[in-house]
């Protein structure tokens, strides 16, 4: 509940009539307002706390969004430690709670993988075969979830996302696109497909309210390629061929833009995803498309300045 | 001693322009959007970008003229086509003739939508490159979730040396057509080795034959529509160059 989509989720949870209370668990303190919510700002590797809250709250549904994406908010390795802690407190104390009736979870897209002949559109129904560290983090978490929803006898939804960006999203690949000069694959410049952070926190609600018991794909309709999406910001394309990659992924860490493989492969091999269930199973559409995502990713002011409103101080002239 | 208030100046919030508020999160795309302080090239916007699979438009259109200079293709029984919804189309193909590719780019240009052909291999720069101009992979998965989106999907036969043979079309691309109920087109074409004298030629759906509850469904389809395209491609008649020794070398 601290990190942006997490502060979004609950507070479009809190404006549903069908919540009755609300707790959240996190790492940071909330990034919004939340007028109704219990917050429980409890690290990761503090797993009795964690069980305690939540077996105490029993609450109806459990909302799990504790992903590290790596080199979001934390390196690669980190990233998965926390992820790792985080799942096992939270789903395993959810399986103690007797109230329980569903799990909504987050994944990715990642986990249908980008190996060769895997398909250009993935459907809900294709195998899972993560080809980065990322993927089968995400893909460890749908097993752990599924086997906690069989033994407890509840429904789990994942929610397969799309890379997710939004203003005060921590994202790689959207921190990439933001810099003056941006790499990409000369040989191939596959296209991708991402989603609003909205439109991800829309998902969940719905998720949450339908009792999601399958996994789904959020996907905001149409597709960008690399070269794309460096054209439509005004970036400087900077082409890589093979091995200067290495380089390359050297440089943007040291110029603040890591880049970690799962968006290294998104670069090459492209990440798209078939979002059409999503009307079908959650009753809601994406409200961006892919491009306008982009766009507004550009958009975004690096910096809000704020200027002094003089005019409301007494005997001063504005 | 009474008690003094500090007023400190208040701080006014400029709102960025091109920032999305913060707490703004039912925010629409109808919502009129703040201007912004960088703007997408306009002509990016408009018609540089690929669609859901990949494909790109205007790569194509501007690949046209180059085609133009290999094939001037003339297209038949476009009426056939559904304008909106999923078809198989199933067209014949001569060895090293890129049927698919021409007679797909042709179709899309006739009907305004676009068709997708199969058969791009999975590595680079090939692969992405025939990504961009309407490519999928060979793979049942592939074309079967092609189309349950609606799309019109073009598979090829075996290639054949003669011209005006067909050859076993892979039943397994078929399942989907099958599965969804999606008709099946077959599609003749004529092209020469030398020349660009080209014919495309949709014919009506292959009817189902009888009711199956397994893989003999697709199989008997997949027998169905070769002998349909045999029988297309023996009514059009070998290529015409208008000089008849390279008529007779596109035969042999």
């Amino acid at each position: 509940m601290g990190g942006d989509l997490g502060s979004r989720v609950a507070t479009l949870l809190e404006a549903e009539a069908w919540v009755g209370s609300l707790v959240g668990i996190d790492v940071d303190p909330p990034r919004r307002r939340l007028r109704r919510a219990e917050f429980h700002l409890i690290p990761t590797h503090e797993r009795d706390r964690m069980v305690d809250v939540i077996t105490e709250f029993n609450p109806h549904v459990v909302v799990h969004l504790s992903v590290w994406e790596p080199e979001s908010r934390a390196s690669p390795r980190s990233a998965k430690t926390y992820t790792a802690q985080a799942t096992t407190a939270i789903l395993g104390a959810a399986a103690e709670c007797r109230a329980l009736e569903a799990i909504v979870h987050r994944s990715g897209t990642e986990v249908y993988g980008r190996a060769r002949w895997a398909p250009t559109r993935p459907d809900e129904a294709t195998r899972l075969d993560p080809t980065c560290e990322f993927g089968r983090t995400l893909a460890s978490i749908e097993v752990t979830a599924a086997a906690v929803a069989k033994r407890a006898g509840v429904a789990v939804g994942a929610m397969r996302l799309a890379p997710v960006l939004g203003p005060h999203v921590p994202s790689p690949l959207g921190r990439l696109l933001r810099q003056p000069m941006v790499p990409f694959s000369a040989l191939a410049d596959s296209p991708y497909a991402v989603i609003e952070d909205i439109d991800a926190a829309r998902a969940f609600v719905a998720a949450a309210a339908r009792r999601l018991d399958e996994p789904v794909n959020v996907v905001a309709p149409q597709a960008v390629t690399m070269l794309q999406a460096i054209l439509r910001g005004r970036r400087i394309p900077w082409p890589i061929v093979g091995p200067e990659w290495v380089l390359t992924r050297q440089i943007c860490k040291i110029l603040g833009a890591p880049i970690p493989d799962h968006v290294l492969e998104l670069m090459h091999r492209g990440r798209l995803a078939d979002g059409s269930r999503i009307e079908e199973l959650l009753g809601i559409t994406p409200l961006a498309s892919t491009p306008e995502v982009i766009d507004r990713l550009h958009a975004w002011e690096s910096v809000v300045r704020i200027v002094p409103d003089r005019s409301a101080v007494p005997g001063s002239v504005a | 001693m009474p008690a003094q208030v500090v007023q400190l100046p208040r701080r006014r919030a400029r709102r960025p322009t091109g920032s999305v508020a913060l707490d703004a999160p039912q925010a629409t795309s109808s919502e009129p959007r703040p201007p912004s302080l960088v703007r997408p090239l306009p002509f990016l916007s408009r018609w540089y970008s690929v669609d859901d699979w990949g494909r790109d438009e205007t790569l194509i259109r501007a690949l046209g003229p180059l085609a133009w200079l290999r094939w001037d293709v003339s297209v038949g029984g476009q009426q056939h086509v559904p304008p909106s919804g999923p078809a198989l189309l199933v067209a014949n193909a001569r060895r090293f003739s890129l049927s698919t590719v021409y007679a797909s780019w042709a179709l899309s240009r006739e009907i305004g939508r676009p068709v997708r052909f199969v058969g791009r291999p999975d590595i680079a720069p090939i692969g992405p490159f025939m990504r961009r101009i309407g490519a999928l992979l060979s793979s049942p998965a592939e074309v079967t979730t092609a189309l349950r989106d609606g799309e019109l999907v073009m598979i090829s036969a075996k290639p054949t040396n003669h011209p005006r043979l067909v050859g076993a079309i892979d039943h397994e691309l078929i399942t989907g057509a099958v599965l969804h109920s999606t008709p099946v087109l077959p599609v003749a074409t004529v092209s020469a080795p030398i020349g660009r004298a080209t014919r495309v030629e949709v014919g009506p759906p292959v009817p189902r034959g009888k009711l199956r509850r397994g893989p003999l469904a697709e199989v008997e389809l997949a027998d169905a529509t070769q002998h349909r395209l045999q029988k297309m491609l023996d009514e059009l008649g070998g290529s015409r160059t208008g000089v008849a020794p390279l008529d007779w070398l596109g035969e042999s």
